[in-house]
């Protein structure tokens, strides 16, 4: 071996194998977010070249702005709502699925099916599904007795409809990692539980949640990052209304930016949206050290 | 036994019910496209139409250039695909074969950037992309597009379960980085190679942010851009609600048979994504 030669050449070929990816992830990312930091600290409005440097400022009025609390709100109930009932929704679908039976890659793939869909395709089907007047939700309600809702319309339920969109989306995804999850776990643990005569919601709590806790934990992550940059299904559903009351910091970053053109206060928004996302992530990981088990 | 055949029973019962359930928007898509606008607007709704108007998915297809958007959605999704995974398996290569400097570095950044939100690049991205003379071209799209952190993520994962020794038994006999990569790495890892082509197609196709922030000529549009434009004029007072539901039926039908297809490999190896520690 001639360790000096090998590692020699090795650095001019990762050169190589690195730059195809390495480009366009310093265009495109790294970049991205420096320069996203610098406007938020000027008052350029995309049209002029000139801008001036105003400090703090766009961080103040933010701060400032009463409607900014409520798009927080808006942010964390959208990411409680979505995140809890995705992650333990497929969990409950991937323990239902987790046995041979005849069939059973029909009813995953059906069960998987949303999340290969178009959410702009999809939020229309609901849109329509939650049509105020003649909708199928008001319809389902009035069996029940129940007289017709606003739905979307309403700025008390217009964030529900949006969460019932992500859930229905998000469900077979959170599923398919549970069911990886679960086919991973040795026989051999429910074995030893049933002769010490475990019962099945022990064996569920003591062997089933902790082995799957690696997933739970990845899922939660990912969910929480994909929430707080859902997009597509306010965009066509609601529009960030009605009052405001789906609007959420990614669709305020929009509007900001891609409305109002105030590109300071948009990037802005998103530090504090970077910041959000890395202290759920960190608030997640320390969490995790209580309850993830890896083997 | 017998307690086993009823909870297999009711298992299965669940399991069809919420099939049902989760089909169900699709199914009631399919059926709000083949409604007259009179049937689609009485309460309470009725399920079967009196007479199924198929014509409205021709009458939908043709009132704007679906076949384009469609076209234009599925040619820049599978560039990036294609781009995708030749720099994330060169870049994967890199990571778990090659030795260099900086490596633990480079990988903090890529993971670093896996978790950060994309949309706080749309701003700097549009200017950079402005700057390039690429608003309003495909280029702009696919080159904005090309990398995906999580495709460098998933091929990394799967390269470090190929055995060391196939490496390097491979470089004894003389083979090249490139070789090796090619005729060992990627035949070994396929199953990932396919999610992730899956995966990224079905992001790119089904993208609609940042396309739409960036492409304005309508010959351009991406499908999921074209939809929601037909949607607009279409749909806000119920003039068109059977055509905009036949538009979203052929929109959302491609994606729904290719997945039927290609499931098989897409979910054995989607599991394994990051989820060991």
């Amino acid at each position: 071996m001639k360790p000096m030669l090998k590692k020699k050449n090795d650095s001019l070929v990762a050169l190589v194998f690195i730059l195809p990816a390495l480009i366009p992830l310093l265009v495109f990312w790294v970049w991205p977010m420096i320069y996203s930091l610098y406007i938020s600290f000027t008052d350029w409005d995309f049209m002029s070249p000139q801008f001036n440097y105003v400090g703090f400022r766009n961080y103040i009025n933010l701060f400032m702005d009463k409607s900014f609390y409520q798009v927080l709100f808006n942010t964390f109930y959208f990411c409680i709502g979505s995140v809890i009932p995705t992650v333990s929704g497929g969990l409950f679908l991937a323990l239902l699925l987790n046995k041979k039976m005849k069939g059973i890659g029909i009813f995953r793939t059906i069960l998987f099916s949303p999340w290969v869909t178009p959410t702009v395709a999809v939020s229309i089907v609901w849109s329509w599904i939650f049509e105020p007047r003649v909708g199928l939700a008001n319809y389902i309600l009035s069996l029940f007795g129940i007289t017709k809702l606003q739905w979307a319309q309403s700025s008390s339920l217009a964030m529900i409809v949006i969460l019932i969109v992500t859930v229905w989306k998000g469900l077979g995804w959170a599923m398919i990692f549970y069911l990886e999850a679960l086919q991973k776990t040795p026989v051999e643990l429910y074995d030893a539980c049933s002769i010490d005569g475990g019962s099945r919601w022990i064996k569920f709590k003591n062997i089933t949640l902790p082995m799957i806790s690696p997933t739970t934990f990845f899922l939660a992550i990912i969910s929480t990052v994909n929430a707080l940059q859902a997009y597509d299904q306010i965009q066509v559903i609601t529009q960030g209304g009605p009052a405001g009351s789906t609007r959420t910091i990614l669709y305020m970053y929009y509007q900001s930016a891609f409305e109002s053109y105030n590109m300071g206060q948009a990037t802005a928004v998103a530090t504090v949206l970077v910041i959000l996302t890395v202290i759920l992530s960190i608030v997640q990981f320390s969490m995790s050290k209580k309850w993830v088990h890896y083997q | 036994m017998k307690e086993n055949k009823f909870e297999n029973s009711m298992r299965y019962i669940s399991i069809i019910i919420l099939s049902l359930l989760m089909a169900f928007p699709f199914m009631w898509m399919l059926l709000s496209s083949i409604k007259t606008k009179e049937e689609l607007w009485q309460f309470p709704p009725g399920f079967w139409p009196a007479i199924p108007q198929y014509h409205t998915f021709l009458e939908a297809w043709q009132s704007a250039p679906f076949g384009l958007y469609m076209f234009n959605s599925t040619f820049t999704a599978l560039l990036i695909v294609l781009i995708q995974i030749i720099n994330s398996a060169l870049m994967a290569y890199a990571f778990t074969v090659l030795k260099f400097k900086g490596k633990k570095i480079l990988f903090a950044i890529i993971m670093g950037t896996y978790m950060l939100p994309a949309a706080v690049t749309y701003v700097p991205s549009y200017i950079t992309l402005s700057n390039m003379n690429m608003i309003d071209t495909y280029r702009g799209l696919i080159i904005s597009n090309m990398v995906s952190v999580f495709g460098i993520f998933l091929i990394r994962q799967s390269f470090m379960q190929v055995r060391n020794e196939m490496v390097e038994a491979a470089q004894i006999d003389g083979a090249g980085h490139f070789r090796i990569l090619v005729q060992i790495m990627m035949p070994i890892c396929k199953s990932s190679f396919i999610t992730l082509g899956l995966i990224s197609f079905v992001g790119n196709y089904n993208n609609y942010l940042w396309p739409s922030l960036i492409t304005k000529n309508p010959n351009l549009y991406m499908v999921t851009q074209g939809l929601r434009q037909f949607f607009i004029q279409g749909g806000a007072y119920g003039i068109k609600w059977p055509q905009v539901m036949a538009a979203s039926s052929f929109t959302v039908l491609p994606l729904i048979l290719i997945f039927f297809v290609c499931q098989k490999w897409f979910m054995k190896s989607i599991g394994d994504t990051g989820v060991k520690g």
